[in-house]
């Protein structure tokens, strides 16, 4: 039994690496008023790159292409969004269309038309001595590195937000842009840092689907995972210490699935596929009605700058 | 029009490979959309008959309600419908029995298995799939009694990493031989099997033996190209007529594709096995 318990661990936190990564990202981006639904895309965006640097220079060059590659479509958002001051949420949605769209055409490009099988090197498994001998939580000390660098940004983005004066200027922006502006809080560049920071983020939690965990690329292969991520990020109450146990939680429920489906077959699939939505649905109505988002989240850098 | 991405190395990526085919053997004009959505399904369908393309490849089950709202606008296309339902004016179906050949990877899989578990992973259950897994259990059963079987649906044809997870449930669950009818999805899939020690998978819909040479005992296959060209001439010289097209082993476009270099893991039993069940179905042109 013991085992059982351990290998759905194991898989929960492989499963949640990703969602990790891109809800942390997330977070910085909506304390700063934005949200983007762009991270999708940039996620997409981080696993082709993350495939195309790896296949050329190994698992660490896939991990600097990855984040490149974030970076270009965070920043394309950023201009869209928070210089232009266009609507977050259509821009965002075009951005993640037009990385799908785009990531299958350099992909066919650079490997063919009819899809490859890429096998590409990836990340093992790193035990840490000591640690993943323990009985139960052993598995969460045998994880690929990336697991272990999203579990300890998360501290590290909390002291970022809350202890830092970059920090305390970007949450300014997300919750009263208005008179942040009015103390000389430079709105727009903060947010944009912010989202850039955030779009990084993405393409590592892509570099972590593709080096981390498959070991391959596909089309469309982040599969709704950066929307999840902005679910998460809202049930973390937009805190990265929370964050960390709902995309916990999140990993643990998608993993079930399969799990469940291979192990009680009794139980019709079409119930086991519900589950991770039916507790989502469960933990929003109770837990995250407390949580507070970033007051001025969503709104356009014009209307909180005055300009 | 396919449902999925044309370079999934799997369904999609072989109706691509038909398509080419028949533009050069024919030398005729081809177009390829990828269509996800009913919605978009139905619109795209009725954009390339409005264009003049004399024959539409709705490719998958999925496409059946959409061409037969559209065709009566346009009663000059043929539309053809891979894994189709019925016949319905000009929307012919093109029907793959494909368990007559995962019937006889199931054979295999009964012979090779030692944890007497097999474990199926399909995207979503449309019937062709699950006829074809079906056929599969079967096949295992009529070669080993004993043996268990799963099976996990993902509800996708594209999340690669849910078809690794998938995977390595089963595999926990205890099962050492894995299929799957997941396009690109089972791209995870396979890469489970790598890094898990001595388990077996086989491929579908296309020779998917270079994904895993090591580890594919065989592929239960459907080329696509034949079955595409060989309607396509018809069309061209004009002697198409609407029918039900049904394709088996007996056709040769449904084929079961055994991996040459794992043969030795097979018994001589299971071999004699395997090619007596396929004598029977391509005599009775039926699976057993």
């Amino acid at each position: 039994m013991e085992t059982e318990i351990t290998a759905f661990m194991a898989s929960a936190v492989r499963v949640a690496t990703p969602l990790l990564l891109a809800a942390l990202g997330e977070t910085v981006a909506e304390r700063g008023g934005v949200i983007n639904l762009g991270i999708e895309g940039a996620m997409l965006a981080g696993a082709l790159g993350a495939a195309i640097g790896a296949s050329a220079g190994g698992p660490w060059a896939g991990v600097a292409a990855a984040v490149v590659a974030g970076l270009v479509v965070g920043a394309l958002f950023a201009l869209v969004a928070v210089v232009a001051g266009a609507e977050q949420i259509i821009a965002g949605t075009a951005t993640t269309l037009g990385c799908i769209g785009l990531t299958g055409v350099i992909y066919r490009h650079h490997y063919g038309p009819g899809g490859v099988g890429l096998t590409l090197p990836t990340f093992p498994a790193t035990a840490i001595p000591g640690f993943s001998a323990l009985p139960i939580l052993g598995p969460l000390f045998r994880q690929s590195i990336l697991t272990y660098a999203a579990f300890l940004l998360a501290p590290a983005l909390w002291w970022l937000l809350w202890r830092t004066r970059w920090g305390l200027r970007l949450r300014a922006a997300g919750e009263a842009g208005l008179q942040a502006r009015t103390r000389g809080v430079p709105v727009r560049r903060v947010r944009t840092e912010g989202v850039l920071l955030g779009a990084a983020l993405a393409g590592l939690a892509g570099a972590s689907l593709v080096l981390g965990q498959v070991g391959t690329f596909a089309e469309r292969m982040t599969a709704g995972r950066g929307f999840i991520a902005i679910a998460i990020v809202a049930l973390g109450g937009w805190n990265p210490l929370r964050v960390l146990p709902a995309a916990l939680f999140f990993g643990a429920a998608l993993a079930l699935q399969y799990v469940l489906q291979a192990a009680v077959p009794a139980v019709p699939y079409q119930v086991v596929l519900i589950l991770p939505y039916l507790l989502t649905l469960l933990v929003l109505t109770t837990a995250a009605g407390r949580a507070k988002a970033p007051a001025d989240l969503g709104r356009r850098a014009a209307s909180v700058e005055g300009d | 029009m396919t449902p999925g991405s044309i370079a999934d190395a799997a369904w999609n990526s072989g109706a691509f490979q038909g398509l080419e085919l028949i533009q050069d053997s024919l030398q005729v004009q081809i177009s390829h959309v990828e269509a996800r959505t009913p919605g978009e399904q139905e619109e795209a369908l009725r954009a390339y008959a409005r264009q003049g393309y004399a024959l539409i490849f709705g490719h998958g089950f999925e496409f059946q309600g959409a061409a037969e709202r559209v065709s009566a606008e346009f009663p000059l296309a043929i539309f053809i419908i891979t894994s189709g339902e019925q016949l319905r004016g000009n929307v012919a179906p093109m029907i793959f029995r494909l368990g007559e050949a995962t019937y006889l990877a199931g054979l295999v899989a009964g012979g090779v298995t030692r944890s007497n578990v097999i474990g199926f992973v399909g995207g979503i259950e449309l019937p062709p799939i699950r006829e074809a897994a079906d056929a599969w259990f079967a096949g295992a059963r009529a070669s080993n009694p004993r043996v268990t079987t799963r099976s996990t649906y993902l509800n996708t044809f594209d999340d690669v990493a849910a078809g690794r997870e998938a995977a390595v449930a089963l595999l926990r669950a205890g099962a050492d031989i894995l299929t799957h009818n997941a396009d690109q999805a089972a791209l995870g899939l396979f890469q489970a099997v790598k890094e898990a020690p001595s388990v077996y998978v086989f491929g579908a819909n296309l020779d998917q033996t270079d994904l895993a040479p090591e580890r594919v005992l065989g592929s239960a296959v459907i080329d696509l190209p034949r079955a595409f060209l060989a309607v396509a001439r018809e069309v061209q010289s004009g002697t198409f007529t609407p029918h039900v097209e049904s394709f088996g082993l007996a056709s040769g476009v449904v084929r079961y594709e055994p991996n040459p270099a794992l043969l030795h893991l097979l018994s001589s039993d299971i071999q004699a096995r395997v090619s007596a069940a396929r004598d029977s179905i391509i005599a009775n042109d039926r699976a057993p």
